[in-house]
């Protein structure tokens, strides 16, 4: 540690760092404009100069080239350092008189007018970018020196000194990060004369789009464990091996770039498949304008606009900002549909009923709820469904034709109109409405089947993981160990999903509890006598279960590692590999009495 | 030439060329300036009366850098005798060479001594060259600068072999830093100090760098020793690097120099092909190379970070240098930086010995390097003195002996006024400075600096406030723009430098400038804006009444400022000789021949030709 | 012409992974399909021994249907590639035999798939009543009895 004494003050600072570090490590206030934890000290702009006593005599230094050294005597409240303090400040005030952060720093440094006037060059032209720009160069040093683009750099030289694009053309190169607008003191950064490529807003996977989020992020509010992730799509040290600004800020050096992704290998005795469900694309039926009009919602995007971590506090909305005065809830999206998925969903009737109670009672506005026919099987559900009836929820038995927005009469006009055929009623129906929610349904995840190769176990005609026995055994997966919990398996709710959830911990539990594995005795054995060392089943093992013994110039088979397919049994020229409970006797005799008992 | 193999090789190559040397030298001097004037078809009409002589290697005809005396360039000299004409026309040439070589002069194409009148006849009595003391300089007259021989015949080299072959590396740092040798480029940094913490610095690699980025207006001296003599300067870097433990040098010039550029790299090639230079200097083991650096013309690039800068291919912006440079410079690595005249001194010290080396100059040396300054120093002598050229004197002398005895005074029998030492940035010294010993430390006590020795001299005609707005705004065009005190000061300083020209001034604004001129003097990043007030600082010093006429009486007493000038023609002495009105170039005077004339006031331009022709002083100026 | 008093009788060699969980579906499934297969559970296709067949189809079947898991999916990873490649070299001999290539099928039914399953067994009834009964015991009874 060093020890050095600031404005009397003994201040101790590790070595390396500046006297501007050691000021501020005392907390001793240091007017500065060029200065940036995460920059290397440039020590332009002069405003942190302190009076630093050597041999003697006393020199004016700028503190944050200055390294901190042992007994160095440090003022930085001196007559003379608030003398040229303020010089500079008028001098930086006659540069940029309009701008509020200098008019600010010069006030704090009680400088409110300036001797100067405006600098012009030689010939009584003026300076070509003064509105603002002091020429601390933070923006370019941070586009050069942190994010390593290079978009940013300086054109002349004194006076003339200007921060310019290369050739002034907005930059092909500049990836709109916004980094020199972040650091810029005075706010003078014109983005437009920067960038070439509009930015894009990193939209919020969680809020579906409807806000945005930055590259640094808690993914969602419930995350566990709740810290921040980096994205690598969109931060900038995975595109340009720069900045790492968010490193310099956090207090316990808890980032780290460098960090890789890993692969472990996790040796378990029995696997749980719990991998849910992905809701149906609602693109994918045009016809009811999602994705191409405003206010079609998705039930999950309706989901987090009603929910008061939501984008919107929970909030119900339409996107001018107002609450919806008609809402129409169309059920069976992408369910009961022989064109995208023939099964029901299960769980979109429910929570459509909910959504229409939400919406009465957030805002009040009539609520259309457009069915086929309502599922309310499960235990207090009818109840809640009554319940609703009673709300005075308008239900419409018939499925919807489409969703436009073409007014056909005055009172159409700017609405959402959802169009329907009332099969209670016999006639088609037009119903002018703000907001559009669609219960859309459940469906497998979409690599679902890759899963389902890796674990050997099938999916069932929807894309959901089969299971062993649709009665019998409904948690367990047809190979043994694997157990399915919750939607991966078929679309439930939140009560059956819990269940199996319970379920399938219990058939893991048992084998855990166990502590050993039963197979069945099914493995291959290759007869000594018989065999003739040919190897043709060394080479049809997909396990590497056969050896070829070279002493005893015959393939033996290794039980442990034996799955028992029987490959090498039928390949055996010379029946001596064998297939215990699967002898070709036993099959030769099955197939005798298939044929002889009938 | 031949490859020298060994140290000794040196030695012996000297004495085969010194073995047969021609009877008859004849000298035409083609430095940059004497090329401007003709030197080409000087040497070409020398060249062709030789060859129409028919010379059997009994006389030679040299052609030689730059010989410091601007005013007569090309000069040409006859030896053994040292005949010495100033300016010759080329038709002069066959005469010159038929009388050469019969060993007899040439009376009519002599100088006159401007005092006595009488021819001067030979180049010792020269007074602008008797009263120097040409140390590194003088060597120009023996050499062709092409020519690695001229220079391996008058000994060079020999203190590089010496140091290869007899010295460690920290004997020469320690006979460098006896000898109390002081970088040549203005501050007067201890060179064996430098050299000494480069050598301790941690690293691998090492370089050692040779500033000749020349930018100060009026100054020449680094010009006129590489196209002289570029071989003193390739000896002087090699033996700082080996001192140092350098294995790599850079020669930073500027573009400015073409003929710098070509000589220099030309002798680069002929100390490789000499085995002077490269891996195995003189089979001693020792590697080193030089590589010349073309710099763009900037002039914060003499700035020593600034000049890292651009060789590594940045902006040449300077940075804070509280980590030095010979501890992290080039490429981060140690680097130790020296200018043109400081290494061309190097082999000097190494032959003739520190203790040599300490009888010139000021102070006492030793046990303190900054105890006085030793050597000889070039100045760019230049302005209203009756003989401009690269003078160089010993440490110590006084402005006057330069200015009176080396520059034959005042010009027209002008009055000195003053004059400013060490470029745009130095300061301006008044008449009571002239018996000022020129010294490092004597010329910063006294605000101005020895800078990279440049010298303006003048006169009663020059305007002072003028003459610090005319240089502060050569600093703003120059200023890199980094820091806000030289970036804004400057520019702010001549805003307020041109209001007090223009007649523009308010009362407070003289007191404004000295204070801007202060926190600009002590805030800056780099010296370039630290010393950039220097002009402002020293003419308020020493001229401030010529401030207080501008701003309070509106005039200027040198006549310079125009808006603070008027003419008009006293009638009572007006002869009407009509000398003035023939020379006004906007036909602003009226008047009858042999009457009185007039000057129209709307017409003048204030240029002030008819003040100066006229031979009545009828021409009134306030 | 189709024989339609003739029910044909197929022995049906059925992966234990995939087709014989694809059989158990359509059974649960209450899906309608002739009853003429009778599956032996096998744990892989690729333990379908060609003399399976050959013994099959000299014991008085009339077709053979061999059933695994489809390419990539093999619960024993390459199982039914064996499969795969044995069933030409068996139809070759078939042919040598002088039977229908059309008498043993490979088809490939994963577990979810049962209504396939009725289709493919529904499918191949249909052809053997058109190809007719094979009564290979008989017909090689003559070959072989020294008339």
């Amino acid at each position: 540690m060093i020890q050095l004494t600031i404005d009397g003050k003994k201040v101790s600072v590790e070595p390396g760092q500046t006297v501007l570090d050691a000021a501020r490590e005392g907390n001793i206030p240091i007017p500065t404009l060029c200065s940036h934890e995460s920059l290397i000290p440039y020590g332009a702009c002069r405003l942190c100069i302190v009076e630093v006593r050597h041999r003697n005599k006393t020199r004016l230094l700028a503190s944050c080239t200055l390294p901190a050294a042992e007994g160095m005597e440090v003022t930085t409240n001196s007559e003379k350092v608030i003398r040229t303090r303020r010089m500079l400040a008028e001098l930086l005030l006659a540069r940029c008189p309009e701008s509020k952060a200098i008019r600010n720093i010069a006030a704090q440094l009680g400088v409110e007018k300036t001797r100067f006037g405006k600098p012009h060059l030689k010939d009584n032209s003026a300076i070509v970018g003064t509105d603002g720009c002091i020429l601390c160069g933070m923006c370019v040093r941070v586009c050069n020196d942190i994010l390593k683009i290079g978009a940013l750099g300086f054109e002349g030289r004194g006076a003339s000194r200007r921060v310019v694009t290369p050739f002034e053309k907005p930059s092909e190169v500049c990836l709109s990060c916004g980094a020199c607008s972040f650091v810029c003191p005075t706010g003078a950064i014109e983005h437009h004369r920067i960038r070439l490529h509009k930015p894009e807003p990193i939209p919020a996977e969680f809020e579906y789009g409807m806000v945005n989020r930055k590259p640094i992020n808690i993914p969602f509010p419930q995350a566990v464990p709740r810290v921040p992730v980096i994205d690598p799509d969109t931060c900038m040290n995975f595109r340009t091996g720069g900045c790492k600004i968010c490193e310099d800020n956090c207090g316990v050096h808890a980032i780290d770039h460098a960090q890789q992704e890993k692969i472990e290998q996790v040796e378990v005795g029995a696997i749980i498949v719990a991998t849910g469900f992905e809701l149906f694309d609602s693109r994918k039926l045009g016809r009811y304008g999602y994705g191409k009009l405003d206010n079609v919602l998705h039930a999950l995007e309706f989901e987090r606009m009603s929910h008061a971590s939501g984008p919107t506090g929970g909030k119900i909305l339409t996107k001018n900002g107002q609450p919806p005065k008609a809402v129409a809830i169309l059920h069976c999206i992408g369910s009961r549909d022989e064109n995208t998925n023939e099964y029901c969903s299960r769980v979109c009737c429910m929570y459509s009923l909910k959504f229409a109670h939400l919406v009465k009672e957030k805002t009040n506005a009539e609520v259309y709820n457009l069915y086929i026919d309502m599922r309310a099987f499960g235990k207090g559900y009818e109840e809640f469904y009554k319940r609703i009836l009673g709300e005075g929820v308008h239900f419409i038995r018939g499925k919807c034709a489409e969703v436009t927005s073409a007014a056909r009469t005055p009172e159409e006009k700017g609405k959402l109109i959802v169009v329907a055929e009332d099969t209670l009623l016999g006639m088609t129906r037009r119903l002018p409405v703000d907001m559009v929610i669609l219960s859309a349904g459940l469906i497998p995840g979409k690599d679902s089947d890759k899963l389902g190769r890796i674990l050997g176990i099938s999916c069932s005609q929807g894309g959901f993981f089969l299971e062993k026995h649709p009665k019998l055994a409904p948690v367990d997966a047809i190979n043994d160990g694997i157990f399915f919990a919750g939607a991966c398996q078929g679309p439930k709710d939140i009560p059956d999903a819990v269940a199996q959830g319970a379920a399938a911990a219990a058939g893991a539990l048992s084998l855990i509890d166990k502590g050993k594995v039963v197979l069945e005795p099914i493995t291959a054995e290759i007869d000594e006598k018989r065999c003739a060392g040919c190897q043709l089943c060394v080479a049809n093992c997909p396990y590497g279960a056969i050896e070829y013994n070279k002493e005893k110039k015959i393939s033996i088979v290794t039980e442990e590692l034996c799955k028992g397919c029987g490959t090498c049994v039928a390949g055996c020229p010379s029946g001596a590999a064998r297939q215990k409970n699967f002898e070709d006797v036993q099959i030769l005799a099955e197939i005798e009495g298939i044929l002889t008992a009938s | 030439m031949i490859r020298l193999a060994d140290c000794g090789a040196v030695g012996r190559l000297c004495a085969e060329l010194n073995r047969d040397k021609p009877k008859i030298e004849i000298l035409v001097s083609r430095g940059t300036c004497g090329t401007s004037r003709g030197a080409d078809r000087l040497v070409e009409a020398v060249q062709t009366a030789l060859n129409k002589a028919g010379t059997n290697g009994n006389v030679r005809l040299r052609v030689t850098g730059c010989l410091g005396y601007c005013d007569i360039e090309p000069i040409v000299i006859v030896r053994p005798a040292g005949f010495f004409y100033p300016q010759p026309k080329p038709d002069d040439a066959a005469e010159i060479v038929q009388q050469g070589l019969l060993g007899k002069s040439v009376p009519r194409l002599f100088m006159e001594d401007p005092n006595t009148g009488k021819p001067i006849e030979t180049v010792s009595d020269v007074p602008f060259y008797k009263h120097q003391n040409r140390v590194i300089f003088g060597a120009n007259f023996d050499l062709d600068p092409t020519s690695i021989d001229d220079f391996v015949r008058i000994g060079g080299y020999q203190a590089l072999a010496k140091v290869l072959s007899e010295m460690t590396p920290e004997k020469v740092i320690d006979e460098v830093t006896r000898s109390g040798l002081r970088g040549r480029g203005g501050a007067g940094f201890p060179t064996g100090v430098k050299w000494a913490s480069c050598r301790k610095a941690k690293g691998q690699l090492k370089y050692v760098v040779c500033n000749a980025d020349e930018g100060d207006p009026g100054a020449y001296a680094n010009r006129g020793l590489l196209e002289g003599n570029p071989h003193s300067v390739i000896e002087g870097m090699a033996i700082g690097a080996w001192a140092v433990g350098a294995s790599q040098g850079y020669v930073y010039v500027r573009t400015e120099y073409p003929l710098a550029v070509e000589l220099m790299s030309r002798a680069v090639q002929e100390a490789r092909a000499a085995g002077l230079l490269g891996k195995n200097i003189l089979g001693s083991g020792f590697a080193f190379d030089i590589h010349i650096n073309r710099g763009g013309g900037a002039f914060v690039c003499g700035e020593s970070t600034a000049l890292m800068a651009s060789i590594e291919g940045h902006v040449g912006e300077p940075r804070a240098k509280h980590i030095h440079t010979v501890e992290s410079g080039l490429w981060q690595a140690p680097t130790t930086l020296n200018n043109v005249e400081t290494w061309a001194n190097i082999p000097h010290i190494i032959n003739r010995g520190a203790q040599w080396f300490t009888q010139i100059g000021t102070g006492d040396v030793t046990g303190n390097p900054w105890g006085g300054s030793k050597g000889t120093k070039i100045f760019s002598l230049v302005g209203k003195v009756n003989h401009t050229g690269l003078v160089e004197v010993p440490m110590g002398i006084t402005l006057r002996k330069v200015i009176f005895d080396i520059g034959g005074g005042i010009k027209n029998g002008k009055k000195f006024k003053g004059v400013q030492t060490g470029g745009p940035s130095g300061g301006v010294l008044s008449e009571k400075h002239l018996d000022l010993p020129i010294d490092y430390d004597e010329l910063v006590e006294a605000g101005s600096m020895m800078g990279s020795g440049g010298m303006i001299v003048m006169d009663e005609d020059n305007c002072m406030v003028d003459f610090a707005r005319f240089f502060l705004s050569f600093l703003e065009d120059e200023s890199c723009g980094k820091c806000t005190p030289c970036r804004e000061g400057v520019v702010q300083m001549r805003q307020i430098l041109t209001d007090i020209c223009q007649g523009k001034a308010k009362e407070g604004d003289i007191e404004l400038l000295h204070d801007l001129a202060e926190v600009v003097s002590e805030s800056s990043l780099c010296q370039l804006g630290a010393t950039a007030p220097n002009p402002v600082l020293t003419t308020l010093a020493y001229f401030k009444d010529e401030y207080d006429a501008h701003v309070r009486d509106h005039k200027c007493p040198a006549g310079v400022c125009k808006a603070l000038t008027t003419y008009r023609i006293d009638w009572e002495a007006c002869t009407g000789c009509g000398v003035c009105f023939k020379n006004c170039p906007s036909d602003a005077i009226r008047g009858e021949k042999k009457q009185p004339h007039e000057i129209q006031v709307d017409r003048c331009t204030k240029c002030g030709v008819c003040y100066d022709s006229c031979k009545f002083n009828a021409v009134r100026r306030n | 012409m189709v024989d339609q008093q003739f029910e044909p009788k197929i022995v049906g060699f059925l992966c234990r992974w995939c087709s014989y969980t694809g059989a158990d579906l359509a059974g649960t499934s209450r899906m309608q399909y002739p009853p003429n297969l009778a599956a032996i559970r096998v744990m892989c296709s690729g333990r379908v021994d060609p003399t399976f067949v050959v013994k099959a189809l000299q014991d008085g079947a009339d077709g053979v249907l061999i059933a695994g898991c489809h390419p990539g999916d093999c619960h024993y990873s390459e199982g039914n590639y064996k499969a795969m490649r044995r069933y030409p070299m068996l139809l070759n001999l078939l042919d040598q035999f002088g039977i229908d290539r059309r008498r043993v099928r490979l088809e490939w039914i994963s577990a979810s798939e049962g209504e396939m399953f009725a289709r493919v067994v529904s499918e191949f009834t249909q052809q053997l009543k058109t190809l007719g009964p094979l009564r290979w015991p008989h017909t090689i009874e003559q070959f072989c009895s020294p008339a």
